[in-house]
């Protein structure tokens, strides 16, 4: 038995005991040392760089790790297994996820006022407020990335307090496949639930509590929007039917439910109503979003986008609505890129490049200088090194040049600032792989849209208006997203962003049970399309990893 | 009502590609129907068979190709043997023992030994490289430089080393080059489209869009062809009218059928024969879906198709 010492940079230093062969991720998160790990230990993330103090570890160095830092010792945690003491440094930026929890502002104020929109406008079509409990009510979002919430006066309907907060279950994976297959493993229906309820969930219903003088326990409503894993992992329900053929979750709908039966620390009897799943991959935050996005109530034909860890699309109107979800990946919120980041300071959110000098022009969230590129950022990102003939329509850098550096690999990067521009002092760069993981993101919106209108036999032409919602940021340059091929060549003035739609939604629904049982209506209704398994989707996925499109003429 | 006959000829047509010069140059493409269907309009040129050659030697276990070489010792005299089989309407010399990870054999040596062949033969050639990215843009680039002249084509550039093999072939040495991609009809139109962004003239581009040997997946190989050629005509998609050329020969000899041996499994009977007919049945499948030419390796297999092509027309 062998004595392993964390010592967190920005943390208490812990002590485990371990046998040899124990994996050192692993470790950490049983002694609660906060260690991202997005590929939920399969070396393929390098987020869980950790430096070895004294003693020793068997370890395997990977690409994440250089030639200097191995020499330096750093290691992945996850590559690295005990083989006598040690002594371990992690470093503030292993663990992330963790900035969002203590600050639970994750979200700037002006931010959630924008994704909260007035729910006003909700109940201006027939609906009507009114629901049976009378005191706080608290609507969650929980996201795969983020957790948002908000308190309302019940009676009022006035907004009391709002929060956010990174899901604490990022340390077990970034997406819902790595998480599902996380809780399958042993204690891991426990470690989940944990992760969002206890280190998620109920520090931001603390927080909204003392925002607005009051005790948790005068919380009697509560509802949940959040995807089918989600739901899943939250309740702690078996999820793994959500990953395998075919794909039936164990639940749609969840009824009966009281903070009492699922361990919230709000008045015992509190009803908690979560919004009603669709299918495997449409969750309760989609039919939650689509009250909100009002296309139910509406003859234009209306495509509703969701850009989160996942994109999901809805397309319809009062007669119908079909939905599917595609596998975009976390690109949209900054996932999987080398540089990216949420919508929040320090992101670059608008770029241009100079099609003469091919030097970058940026705009910074919060105005300082840049940590790294957000969604929207990447979005114009691609755009413009594409216009600008930088790189090819398969992403790949066409010319070397002062702003395109290549690695020993071979691999390009472009250059959007140097170390001594930027917040970190590291540079912010775009690489192929970065420039390929987005292209695949966007091929896989673009031909998820193209599916669905074959499915129904209409043209581009057809959609009246796309509502997009989700963490890319308002910033979302709609005429360099249609350039690129991302999102449908129509009109721009067709095009709108609106926020967390989710959360809204979950608002409306906690203060009137006339639009919970709307959602329960829109939930039953909508036609799930499971795209993994439909006929000629991957040809047009494939079509569309190409900037913009395999086939031109439909961006020309 | 007396049957009315309709011809589907289209006004898009496949792009004519001409390899080879003065009289045995040999001409892909060019029609305006779908394959074979000359019912509905004259093809002028008709699918075209190759015959390969390799700079590994051959096969030892197969009698009648042993016969067919007699006496040939190196590559420059199994071109010569090659070249004067009649029904073959181009050579192939493929370049498998540059292969880094083979015998490595150098690019200067390729190089010499294909000049060598070109100087010595009348057909028109095409150089199939080893499937080695690297090695086979330096390749490529060396053999259009030393092959000037001799419109020959390389065969092919993928999506990694396009941009040199176009630079370095067509743009620099006005050779023909092929674009390899694997059953996909979009990546084949991507590849083409990068191509013709780079300034490559598409005249002077083919495609090999990827085959199996029959029964191994062969649909995807029908679908692809199937598509690209509809694309071609009835959409009029000029960056998928390129003429396909299908190596057929690398899938027909390397599945279990075309090795395991007569002694091992009587019941299967002779591997020469077993391998000729998988060789025969890929290619004609190959032809009835779209390709403009195919290369063959066995003699027997050139005449057979080549009689079935001549039927045909």
């Amino acid at each position: 038995m062998y004595t392993i010492i964390f010592k967190q940079e920005d943390g208490p230093e812990s002590k485990v005991f371990a046998d040899t062969g124990a994996n050192l991720l692993e470790l950490a998160q049983q002694a609660g040392v906060a260690i991202d790990a997005p590929c939920s230990g399969n070396g393929t993330c390098g987020k869980c760089r950790v430096r070895i103090m004294s003693g020793s570890v068997e370890s395997k160095q990977t690409m994440h790790i250089t030639d200097d830092e191995w020499e330096d010792n750093w290691r992945l945690a996850c590559q690295s297994t005990v083989s006598g003491d040690a002594s371990i440094w992690v470093p503030a930026t292993a663990a992330d996820f963790k900035k969002g929890i203590r600050t639970a502002g994750l979200l700037s104020p002006a931010e959630m006022e924008r994704y909260l929109r007035d729910t006003g406008r909700i109940f201006s079509s027939g609906l009507t407020r009114g629901v049976d409990q009378t005191g706080l009510g608290v609507a969650i979002d929980i996201g795969t990335t983020t957790v948002t919430a908000a308190l309302i006066d019940l009676a009022s309907g006035e907004v009391k307090g709002k929060a956010s907060a990174g899901n604490g279950q990022i340390r077990y994976g970034g997406d819902v496949i790595n998480r599902i297959i996380q809780q399958s493993r042993p204690h891991g229906v426990e470690k989940l639930r944990h992760a969002v309820r206890e280190e998620t969930i109920i520090p931001i219903l603390e927080e909204l509590s003392v925002q607005a003088g009051a005790a948790t326990t005068d919380i009697t409503r509560c509802t949940i929007a959040g995807n089918t894993t989600m739901q899943h992992l939250f309740v702690g329900a078996d999820a793994q039917s959500i990953r395998l053929e075919p794909f039936v979750p164990e639940f749609l709908e969840l009824h009966g439910k009281t903070a009492a039966d699922l361990g919230l620390p709000i008045a015992p009897d509190a009803p908690v109503v979560f919004a009603p799943n669709v299918g495997s991959y449409v969750g309760g935050d989609i039919s939650a979003g689509v009250l909100d996005t009002m296309m139910w109530d509406s003859d234009e034909l209306t495509l509703f986008i969701d850009l989160g860890t996942n994109g999901e699309l809805v397309l319809g109107n009062r007669d119908y609505l079909l939905c599917c979800a595609c596998s975009a990946g976390p690109a949209f919120e900054g996932g999987e890129i080398s540089c990216g980041m949420r919508a929040t300071d320090g992101a670059i959110e608008e770029i241009s490049i100079d099609d003469a000098t091919h030097e970058p022009r940026y705009e910074v969230i919060g105005g300082g200088k840049p940590l790294g590129i957000c969604g929207s950022g990447l979005i114009d990102t691609v755009a413009e090194l594409f216009h600008c003939g930088i790189i090819s329509p398969k992403g790949r850098f066409i010319h070397d040049e002062p702003r395109v550096i290549r690695d020993e690999y071979g691999t390009a990067e472009y250059v959007l600032a140097y170390p001594d521009q930027t917040e970190h002092g590291k540079a912010v760069t775009i690489n192929e792989t970065d420039i390929n993981n987005f292209i695949r993101a966007k091929g896989a919106i673009f031909s998820a849209v193209r599916t669905m209108l074959k499915g129904i036999d209409l043209p581009t032409s057809s959609i009246e208006r796309v509502m997009i919602a989700g963490g890319i940021g308002s910033g979302i340059n709609m005429a360099n997203a249609i350039s690129i091929g991302m999102l449908p060549k129509i009109g721009l003035e067709r095009y709108g962003y609106i926020g967390n739609s989710s959360l809204t939604g979950a608002c409306a629904m906690l203060v009137s049970k006339d639009a919970e049982n709307k959602v329960f209506e829109i939930g039953r209704n909508m036609t799930y399309l499971e795209l993994s398994t439909y006929p000629g989707y991957m040809d047009e996925f494939v079509a569309a990893c190409f900037l913009p499109h395999t086939d031109a003429s439909l961006f020309a | 009502m007396a049957y009315k006959k309709s011809p589907q000829a289209f006004k898009a047509s496949i792009n004519a590609v001409t390899i080879g010069t003065g009289d045995s140059a040999v001409t892909l493409g060019g029609e305006n129907v779908m394959p074979l269907y000359t019912f509905d309009a004259p093809i002028e040129h008709r699918p075209a068979v190759g015959i390969a050659v390799s700079d590994t030697g051959i096969r030892t276990d197969l009698p009648k190709l042993d016969e067919f070489y007699e006496g040939a010792t190196t590559l420059l005299d199994r071109a010569q043997k090659a070249a004067q089989l009649k029904e073959a309407d181009f050579l192939s010399i493929v370049l498998d023992a540059a292969d880094p990870n083979g015998d490595n054999r150098s690019v200067e040596d390729c190089v010499a030994e294909v000049k060598a062949i070109a100087d010595a033969v009348d057909k028109p050639l095409v150089i199939e490289g080893c499937k080695n990215v690297e090695k086979d843009t330096e390749l490529f680039s060396k053999v259009a430089e030393a092959l000037q002249g001799k419109n020959v084509l390389l065969l092919s550039a993928r999506e990694e080393n396009y941009k040199t093999v176009g630079a370095s072939t067509v743009m620099a040495y006005q050779q023909k080059m092929g674009a390899e991609s694997a059953d996909d009809i979009n990546l084949a139109k991507q590849l083409n489209v990068l191509i013709t962004q780079l300034g490559v003239d598409p005249g002077s581009v083919v495609m090999n869009v990827g085959t199996a040997a029959a029964g191994y997946g062969f649909e995807y190989v029908v679908s692809t062809m199937d598509r690209v050629k509809s694309a071609a005509l009835e959409q009029n998609d000029g960056m998928l009218q390129m003429p396909i050329v299908t190596p057929v020969a690398s899938e027909a000899w390397t599945v279990k059928e075309s090795l395991v041996s007569g002694d091992d499994i009587p019941e299967w009977g002779d591997v020469e024969e077993r391998g000729i007919q998988m060789e025969v049945t890929t290619a004609a499948a190959c032809l009835a879906s779209g390709s403009n030419a195919v290369i063959l390796m066995h003699p027997e297999s050139v005449k057979t198709i080549s009689a079935f092509v001549a039927d045909l027309m």
